[in-house]
């Protein structure tokens, strides 16, 4: 498990987008299934940083902040995103200074690398769990309660089909 | 409104970005990066926590040109946190479960009241907090404590399927009963 952390500068004009467009991505399933569908992200999380709600400091551009918690390491989920979502992902970042607007993917790497947050402390509670473990848990433990409703009062034959079902089912997040 | 933008599910995502006293970011730092990973983490003692980071920052990355240089005038200690459930009985558990943990890494920054006062602890959290703008989890509706469950669940299961891959019926559906009569 990897924690990837961002801060990045929103230019002055792209900020009105960014505010418009993450209520409405937010309320949109698809959109949230987008970034997640590669199956390599636990939680992800963007914040707008205003320049004036940095105590203490005066800056000159608004920041986006950004957090995600992934099956590491990065590098080899980069492709990925310049290359099936690079829409979003320029939507995104694509008015931030110096960004470099995907497809390819290489130089998205290297500014991902030159703004990634190193060090400092990291906690997981499941860590050796990969995004996809964590789901096919989670399904298997829901058709399993089901099984287990009804095992005590079906006939031996009867339940031995139940449970081969089950386990025909539940394959995949075994 | 901000309370629903920090929150997807069961999940609440919580970013605290705190100025630290000048001098002290050394001491921090050290503290930081000595904090026990696995069962000894502090962090585990909260229960509700699914990803927590805890960073210093000390600079703003220069893009280069056209953008003009940002510098900071000091440090900020970052604390971001996926829990389950809603930020005051998170920040409870905090000041139950972590008290002097949590007070040392966040004593180094300006205006810490301590968790021993609860109700200042939360105002000076509140007043830290950066809302998140959107945030996506992968299985929403799942607590820490569902996902550890279901995955030591999975492994009985997968076990108990190798051991009882040559049992008949009646045999299969008595060790069925006997292994999983607690679910």
């Amino acid at each position: 498990m990897v924690g990837l952390t961002l801060f990045t500068p929103i230019r002055p004009q792209w900020l009105w987008m960014l505010k418009i467009g993450f209520p409405i991505a937010r309320r949109l399933a698809f959109q949230h299934n987008r970034v997640l569908q590669f199956e390599f992200i636990h939680y992800v999380r963007w914040s707008i940083l205003r320049r004036d709600q940095l105590k203490g400091e005066q800056l000159r551009y608004h920041y986006l902040f950004f957090e995600s918690n992934f099956d590491g390491p990065w590098q080899h989920y980069i492709d990925a995103f310049a290359y099936v979502i690079p829409r979003n992902i320029r939507l995104l970042w694509g008015r931030g200074p110096a960004f470099p607007y995907p497809p390819p993917a290489e130089p998205l790497k290297d500014w991902i690398a030159m703004n990634s947050m190193e060090g400092g402390h990291y906690y997981c509670a499941y860590p050796e769990a990969s995004t996809r473990m964590v789901k096919g848990a989670l399904d298997v433990r829901e058709r399993f309660a089901g099984l287990v409703e009804e095992a005590g009062s079906l006939d031996p034959e009867a339940f031995a089909a139940a449970y081969e079902r089950f386990l025909a089912d539940a394959q995949a997040g075994l | 409104m901000a309370e629903r933008s920090n929150r997807n599910g069961v999940a609440y995502s919580l970013t605290v970005i705190a100025p630290i006293v000048a001098g002290h970011e050394e001491e921090l730092r050290e503290h930081i990066e000595s904090l026990p990973m696995g069962p000894d983490d502090p962090l585990a003692r909260l229960g509700s926590l699914h990803f927590s980071r805890i960073q210093i920052f000390s600079d703003l990355v220069y893009q280069g040109e056209p953008q003009k240089h940002d510098a900071l005038k000091g440090s900020h200690l970052v604390f971001t946190s996926s829990f389950d459930g809603d930020l005051s009985t998170y920040l409870a558990a905090i000041c139950d479960r972590l008290g002097e943990d949590a007070d040392g890494w966040w004593r180094h920054c300006a205006g810490y009241p301590g968790t021993a006062d609860r109700a200042a602890f939360e105002r000076w959290i509140r007043d830290h907090q950066v809302d998140s703008s959107m945030f996506s989890v992968a299985y929403p509706q799942a607590t820490v404590a569902d996902v550890l469950d279901s995955l030591a669940l999975r492994e009985r299961i997968v076990e108990f399927a190798a051991a009882a891959q040559s049992a008949g019926p009646e045999e299969l559906q008595r060790r069925f009963l006997a292994e999983f009569a607690d679910r």
